[in-house]
């Protein structure tokens, strides 16, 4: 095969011609012109340090988080802590229910008829305007945080458990009939294998939901909780603090994300997703 | 050997000569009306009668609609009659499986196995050993030309190659009966007359008797033994024709052409 020129077809196009360096060097090169340009900005005083300090004083912030904590005494690693084991918590839960639940639901078409508009309008609910509520049902305790989260990680999980064993291409159950296959086979080694990809999808949507309402749920009664660091640190405009807090829940959320998307590609070499997707 | 290879292998030519072999399914008098049909809608099969020798090749040829996929699904099983029955060997045929291989119009392979592992679940009941399982699956795959594909998952193969994996999935189960339901017509002119060829060069090396769904009067007249067109509701036999015996078959010989004509006449 002969190489075009660059100029008339751009090599970074064209994922052969790409080095396989390249596709973590380049998304690390505009975080680096990013920050690089925030620096500037902030050196050169077009930016309010208060309100929007720079990337060094960031790395300061982060350095006394770790260290001293903040509040006092409350460093990043039990902000850390408390977080995940909310948001792993409540998404645990969340998923262990909808997977028997959606499974149901998803076979059963008079199921559906009877569920659907009410699954429908239950995760149209925003999580968050349950705050109030779970703090009367819960207390302030983790209960309440818990309930938030798996609320919002539910409901999704379920739509998309639901929508995953109804989509499994009927003629691939008709196929393992025709192999004398029973209905425990074909639920085990067909309707299980068919809808595993939809529900990862499912969960990693419900995980996201999950970051979403952890900052909510962290706001009241807790002083503990990347959410709530992020709350307390605004009360004292320490806006630095605030922006640490952002960005390691940032960088929690995709670990995670990440994570699962390495699972699904161990898991689901076969499926075109998981194919076109990239790290 | 427990393979495929100890099926029994009859020579076309005395089971189709003398005339009088072995009835191997016998279609009687099955009609379909679907719940969702209004009592003014006429059924989608009106009673079709049909005994299939043993070892034949048969064609059923006709529009989209005419009951063709609905009475291939009655034999297969997975279907009921609304009246009439299906016997196979005499015994009526009350599900799927037992000796029934199935090939469907998209390959419905289990897109999640490799192409190997696609031949082996249809032959984990008949063959419990793995390593004879797998040494089954390669001889099959051998057979339908696919010796280097083993280990890919579908998406990986062209549709043509993906049909060939699912006639050596449906030979896995080492049926005596061969049900194809447009096996080929989702793919290219080209690819599908090379899958006709290679049907006919493993159908000659695993004699099954077999029963082929399509809409297209030339896949017909290159494969069947005899051809019968079905018109639509009520789903009924309109004709019947023997082909002659001779393989491979040339689409400029006149007798074909002429058969053409006819079957083209009855399908107005």
């Amino acid at each position: 095969m002969t190489m075009l020129p660059s100029t008339t077809v751009p090599s970074s196009r064209d994922p052969r011609h790409t080095p396989a360096w390249r596709s973590w060097s380049d998304p690390l090169l505009v975080i680096a012109v990013v920050l690089a340009l925030w620096q500037t900005g902030s050196t050169l005083g077009w930016l309010q340090t208060v309100r929007f300090p720079a990337p060094t004083r960031l790395a300061q912030s982060l350095w006394e988080l770790i260290v001293d904590g903040y509040p006092q005494g409350v460093t990043l690693g039990t902000h850390f802590a408390i977080t995940m084991q909310r948001i792993v918590g409540g998404f645990l839960a969340a998923v262990a229910l909808a997977l028997p639940i959606g499974w149901l639901i998803g076979w059963y078409p008079a199921l559906d008829r009877l569920t659907g508009t009410s699954v429908a309008f239950c995760r149209s609910v925003a999580t968050l305007s349950l705050l109030p509520l779970a703090l009367i049902w819960f207390g302030t305790g983790e209960a309440s945080k818990l309930f938030l989260i798996g609320y919002g990680c539910f409901w999704v999980m379920l739509s998309n458990v639901i929508a995953a064993v109804q989509q499994v291409d009927p003629v691939l159950i008709r196929a393992a009939r025709t192999m004398d296959a029973n209905r425990f086979d074909i639920f085990l080694r067909v309707v299980v294998p068919a809808a595993l990809p939809q529900i990862f999808a499912g969960a990693r949507i419900a995980l996201g939901v999950g970051f979403m309402v952890i900052v909510g749920a962290e706001m009241i009664g807790t002083i503990v909780g990347l959410g709530a660091l992020i709350m307390e640190a605004r009360t004292f405009y320490r806006s630095d603090i605030t922006m640490v807090g952002m960005f390691v829940l940032g960088a929690l959320a995709f670990a995670i994300g990440s994570g699962l998307e390495w699972i699904e590609k161990r898991l689901m070499p076969w499926h075109e997703r998981v194919r076109r997707s990239g790290p | 050997m427990s393979s495929p290879a100890t099926t029994v292998q009859a020579p076309l030519s005395v089971s189709q000569a003398n005339g009088h072999a072995r009835c191997k399914i016998a279609i009687e008098q099955v009609t379909k009306r679907f719940a969702t049909d209004g009592p003014a809608t006429a059924p989608v099969l009106g009673g079709v009668s049909l005994a299939v020798r043993e070892n034949e090749f048969i064609v059923l040829l006709g529009r989209s609609g005419c009951g063709k996929t609905t009475l291939l699904n009655i034999v297969a099983g997975l279907e009921h009659a609304s009246s009439g029955m299906v016997r196979v060997d005499d015994a009526p045929v009350t599900g799927p499986g037992a000796g029934k291989g199935m090939v469907f119009q998209q390959s419905a392979l289990f897109p999640w196995l490799t192409a190997r592992q696609n031949v082996m679940f249809a032959a984990r009941k008949r063959l419990p050993d793995r390593v004879a399982r797998t040494a089954m699956a390669d001889e099959l795959l051998d057979l339908v030309g696919l010796d280097n594909a083993g280990d890919k998952y579908p998406f990986e193969l062209s549709g043509g190659m993906q049909q060939r994996v699912a006639i050596a999935r449906a030979l896995a189960l080492d049926p005596q009966i061969l049900l194809m339901d447009e096996p080929f017509g989702a793919l290219d002119e080209l690819t599908r007359i090379e899958m006709q060829n290679e049907l006919l060069r493993v159908w000659s090396a695993r004699r099954k008797t077999v029963i082929f769904v399509t809409h297209s009067i030339w896949e017909g007249l290159m494969l069947a033994d005899r051809i019968l067109v079905l018109a639509p509701r009520p789903g009924r036999i309109v004709l019947e024709r023997q082909l002659p015996q001779t393989r491979p078959r040339k689409r400029s010989d006149p007798e074909l052409i002429a058969l053409y004509d006819d079957i083209w006449q009855s399908l107005q």
